[in-house]
């Protein structure tokens, strides 16, 4: 008999009909007719299965957020065209130096004040305006992570927990991520797992939306050092 | 409108981090699902699909849409993140047993290659024009006979025919493309139906 006609095959396939006796043995003898149905019922089977999965459940946004983590280019230290300031090589006038002491006690002592103030001044309900779910780089150990959010007076609230040890500091940035070179420095975190930052007035927070924490070494540049620890955007 | 593969492949190779994000969008969920169902928990489907979006980013060049789709190059990365995941935590002793009882199930594991081709043939046929879409749900989810299908839309009996024997065509002919990343290329060009 000739070749079974495809339709006639796309109805076997479906396990709509079955075979006739000559259709049967044509099958037998047949390798194109016969790889042709099988082709057919792999395809109709699969069809059958596929039941649900073509509108799964969209995943969650912060899946996403630890992809753009992973991805945000490495950041290199700002690409800086002014050479810094040679440090003058000069030995410091002895009694120079309690004497700086004495100013940075009374500069950390005002800031210390401001800084209760502005805790006991807080109003009660603050407005979280955008938040950010911090997620660890490849190289940083995978229990490390945070959260930030944006408070509504500006202020940055971050919690961060098993952050890798450092000989240095860690330091807070806020990153443009369609731009990995700008960035603004929003200050270090202190020896526990909260902190709450001031924002500088103006900063575009649609723009710099990436949070980063960094690993600072001791060595008086305030570029970035490239060695971010954790990233997470901003969402509002 | 949506963007195809084509134009996608573009900006990602661009570097535009929007066409990862419309990627992510588009087959997230698939990836996701994948990892899931190889690995038995939604953790590690999201360390996965995590893993599997970042190295596509990162290895955005060897995506060629001449070669498969971009669900098909996704899932590829995908299968092989879930493969060494799941070699990873057979060697850590200490995890074996929380994986074998989270991951084992009492049957036949479901083997990658099976639940890729289900993605592949579900994406194709979202994608098909709306009646061989009609059609062929009625066949293959409602189990409905041509001459039922036929009575369901309304249809001459011969337009079920052909949009039915049309749509298994295009699924058959994505899935021997998209199944090209995934298993030896069978040789046997699809014959027209």
């Amino acid at each position: 008999m000739q070749h079974l006609d495809p339709d006639r095959l796309v109805l076997l396939a479906l396990s709509e009909q079955t075979a006739e006796s000559d259709e049967t043995g044509h099958l037998q003898r047949c390798e194109p007719c016969r790889d042709e149905l099988d082709t057919l019922r792999t395809v109709a089977g699969l069809g059958a299965e596929s039941q649900g999965l073509s509108n799964l459940p969209a995943p969650p946004e912060h899946l996403w957020q630890r992809i753009e983590a992973g991805i945000a280019a490495p950041v290199t230290p700002v690409a800086d065209v002014t050479p810094r300031p040679e440090r003058n090589s000069r030995p410091r006038r002895p009694w120079l130096a309690p004497v700086l002491a004495a100013a940075a006690a009374a500069v950390l002592a005002v800031v210390g004040t401001v800084t209760v103030d502005r805790y006991l001044r807080r109003p009660p309900a603050e407005t979280v305006a955008a938040r950010a779910t911090l997620s660890p780089l490849p190289t940083v150990p995978a229990a490390a992570g945070g959260t930030v959010q944006v408070l509504s007076d500006g202020q940055l609230r971050i919690d961060i927990r098993n952050l890798p040890l450092t000989t240095g500091f860690h330091e807070v940035w806020l990153i443009d991520p369609d731009d990995p070179a700008k960035m603004v420095a929003i200050g270090n975190l202190p020896e526990k797992p909260d902190a709450v930052l001031p924002v500088p007035v103006g900063v575009d927070m649609n723009r710099y939306r990436l949070v980063d924490v960094s690993d600072e070494p001791h060595d008086g540049d305030a570029t970035h050092s490239g060695r971010s620890l954790l990233r997470g955007t901003l969402t509002y | 409108m949506m963007s195809s593969d084509d134009e996608l492949a573009e900006r990602l190779r661009d570097g535009d981090e929007k066409a990862l994000r419309t990627a992510y969008e588009r087959h997230g969920a698939a990836v996701l699902h994948l990892a899931h169902r190889l690995l038995g928990n939604q953790a590690d489907a999201e360390d996965v699909t995590q893993l599997t979006f970042v190295a596509a980013w990162s290895g955005r060049d060897s995506f060629d849409p001449q070669r498969g789709t971009m669900l098909a190059w996704l899932l590829g990365i995908a299968r092989r993140k879930t493969i060494d995941r799941i070699r990873s935590m057979a060697r850590d002793n200490r995890v074996t047993e929380t994986v074998r009882a989270q991951v084992a199930p009492p049957e036949e594991p479901e083997r990658p290659e099976q639940i890729v081709d289900r993605l592949v043939v579900a994406d194709e046929l979202s994608r098909l024009p709306a009646e061989q879409r009609r059609t062929l749900e009625l066949a293959f989810f409602d189990d409905l006979t041509h001459p039922q299908i036929a009575a369901v839309t309304g249809m001459p009996l011969g337009t079920v025919k052909s949009h039915i024997r049309r749509g298994l065509a295009n699924l058959r002919r994505r899935w021997e493309v998209d199944g090209a990343a995934s298993r030896p290329r069978s040789i046997g060009t699809s014959r027209a139906l």
